[in-house]
């Protein structure tokens, strides 16, 4: 019996590509290979926003209003309701001026019980290191 | 030449911008760029805006990235598709993507 534990790391701003898209695709279906483990296996993920990354976080997000697509907000509200770690840098929070106000917190609609946690860089730091393998996106 | 530069990046890594000099420089901050007109990194906002130019922000892409116009700096004006497309024909001789 052993767990692996998966870090995706996001940096980028959204939508520019689908590359933060893709690290929350990744994460919510790391949830669902079960089926492929031993029992008693386990795979977990963290996701963290880092840096511009943090801009993927913006709430009331109007993507699929104006493009019909997805949005990253609704991806991230996903990986909450599949009980993903979602941490979100504070220090690069406030050094682009944006607070927890201006970010999803929860996806309390979707039913979802977790919600995300907004930290400072040493506890995103210290997840970094409990993690079996780091994706960076 | 009346010129409109789109912007579609936030982190510039080229310069070109600043060696461009129009008569007349229109920048269209479309996709990512339209972060400068709304972020005030570290309390300061975009160095792109001190440019010498009319700045012009997509409201589509402003409110896909769940940010509002009013969130907008003043010196920039938030327009529609349509709007651009007026730009392009009846403000400016030639178009460039940064």
């Amino acid at each position: 019996m052993a767990t692996t534990k998966l870090g995706f790391i996001v940096q980028r701003p959204p939508y520019k590509s689908e590359n933060p898209k893709l690290a929350l695709t990744h994460a919510i279906a790391s949830q669902s290979v079960e089926v492929y483990l031993n029992d008693g296996d386990v795979v977990t993920a963290d996701v963290a926003f880092i840096g511009d990354g943090v801009l993927n976080c913006l709430k009331d997000q109007k993507a699929m209003e104006q493009y019909d697509l997805s949005s990253t907000e609704s991806h991230i509200k996903m990986g909450l309701l599949v009980d993903l770690n979602i941490l979100v840098c504070k220090e690069d929070l406030e050094k682009l001026g944006l607070t927890e106000n201006d970010i999803v917190l929860d996806a309390e609609e979707f039913g979802a019980d977790l919600k995300i946690n907004v930290v400072p860089y040493q506890d995103i730091n210290k997840m970094m290191e409990e993690m079996n393998h780091l994706l960076f996106f | 030449m009346k010129l409109a530069a789109f912007v579609s990046d936030y982190r510039m890594t080229v310069d070109t911008l600043e060696r461009l000099k129009p008569e007349k420089l229109g920048i269209i901050l479309v996709g990512n760029g339209v972060y400068h007109a709304t972020i005030k990194e570290n309390g300061s906002a975009s160095l792109l805006l001190n440019t010498a130019a009319d700045f012009y922000a997509l409201s589509e892409d402003l409110e896909t990235r769940g940010l509002s116009s009013s969130s907008v700096d003043s010196k920039v004006k938030v327009v529609t598709y349509g709007d651009v497309v007026d730009l392009i024909f009846n403000d400016y001789d030639k178009t460039a993507w940064i």
